[in-house]
């Protein structure tokens, strides 16, 4: 029989795990001025909190609280692996892709963490590699071998 | 109003059932299948409207109608009417990625609204998010959650139809209460505006949208989806 895909396969414990290690390397790690609402790991961590504790993959509205302020320096490095993260949890919804969905809130997140700017997501992973290598040919490679470690 | 009670080329007849937008108790299952059982139906059919068409023998179909009331189901409406509402499975218990409570608003609209006389047909779906499992474009009435308490209004709609039509967003970000303050508004102006067996999709297209918008103030109750709890959750602890 054919495995069906569950609505709550999201596996938030993977990506949690992900932005911990971005925290990890960040100066601000345990001073006061670590605050999650600007902070673009913070945020993501949040995300994925709060999508837990209400049992929930749309978060309306949330898009509009990304942090996009937050310039501080992210290396791609650590970033990659996050989206390919959010690259192996996309349910590839294509026409109906919501900003607002849990792992659209990560990936944009990450995005503005390493790019001049998000990217509109193009509905599927392979468009969305495609997308990243027009913006960024180093990280698209990043991402293409950190897809490939877990695949 | 007629009554969903159609009698088939096998000499049977269907008797359409109307559960809580599809959704049943294992009680109520277990009481329609004991009864169903007893009469010795013929099949059960469910529908793309969410309810049953039980299909059995002429002379124990009203038994059956009969029993209905006890299990808290009940014969659907047929005709010009009001149809069961059909609502996605969008409430936190059976939907993960439902924004709001669909589900729940939909049994409550078909509570009040089903079987009341309408020109034409008139269906209502009302979805929890714009995935839209419950085709809210393609129904005469179609609402979509787009928060808690939150829901965009969509009319027009019809998909069973040679050249089907898509509905038009008549109102975004409205709360519970607007629903069914719009509702209210649309079906007096379709009663008043529609020619006999128009569908409300072909008198808008005759009459256009205007004619059938709510005035401002049902709909200027639009709420700001900044003030939601995930950004009160963002900034806790700090």
């Amino acid at each position: 029989m054919e495995q069906l895909r569950k609505t709550d396969e999201i596996n938030p414990a993977v990506l949690q795990a992900l932005l911990e290690k971005i925290c990890r390397s960040c100066d601000l790690l345990d001073t006061t001025d670590c605050k999650e609402s600007s902070c673009l790991v913070g945020f993501s961590k949040k995300v994925l909190n709060f999508a837990a504790q209400k049992g929930m993959l749309d978060i309306p509205g949330a898009a509009g609280l990304i942090p996009a302020g937050d310039f501080k320096p992210y290396y791609p490095e650590t970033v990659a692996p996050v989206l390919a993260e959010t690259c192996r949890q996309c349910k590839e919804c294509r026409d109906n892709h919501s900003p607002d969905c849990v792992v659209a809130l990560v990936r944009t997140a990450m995005e503005h963490t390493v790019l001049p700017e998000a990217i509109t997501y193009p509905g599927s992973v392979f468009m969305y590699l495609a997308t990243i290598k027009s913006h960024d040919a180093t990280l698209a490679t990043m991402l293409a071998e950190a897809l490939k470690k877990r695949a | 109003m007629g009554t969903g009670v159609f009698r088939q080329r096998n000499g049977m007849v269907a008797v359409d059932v109307v559960a809580a937008c599809g959704v049943l108790t294992p009680g109520q299952l277990s009481g329609l299948s004991r009864k169903l059982e007893e009469l010795e139906a013929f099949r059960v059919k469910l529908t793309s409207r969410q309810t049953m068409v039980v299909v059995l023998a002429e002379e124990k179909a009203q038994a059956l109608i009969e029993a209905l009331p006890a299990l808290d189901l009940v014969l659907s409406p047929y005709g010009d009417v009001i149809r069961a509402v059909k609502a996605c499975a969008g409430n936190a218990a059976l939907c993960p990625r439902s924004t709001g409570e669909a589900l729940d608003l939909g049994i409550e609209l078909q509570k009040k609204y089903l079987g009341r006389q309408a020109p034409k047909d008139f269906k209502i779906a009302v979805a929890g998010c714009y995935r839209g499992c419950v085709d809210p474009h393609c129904a005469d009435f179609g609402v979509v959650a787009v928060g808690k308490d939150v829901f965009d209004v969509i009319i027009g709609g019809y998909g069973g139809s040679a050249k089907p039509l898509h509905g038009k967003l008549i109102a975004r970000k409205v709360t519970t209460g607007a629903v069914y303050a719009v509702l209210d508004h649309v079906l007096e102006r379709f009663s008043a505006l529609a020619q006999p067996g128009e569908k409300l999709g072909r008198a808008i297209s005759r009459l256009g949208l205007g004619a059938f918008m709510p005035p401002d103030e049902l709909v200027n109750c639009s709420v700001e989806t900044d003030n939601n709890e995930f950004k009160k959750f963002l900034l806790s602890g700090q």
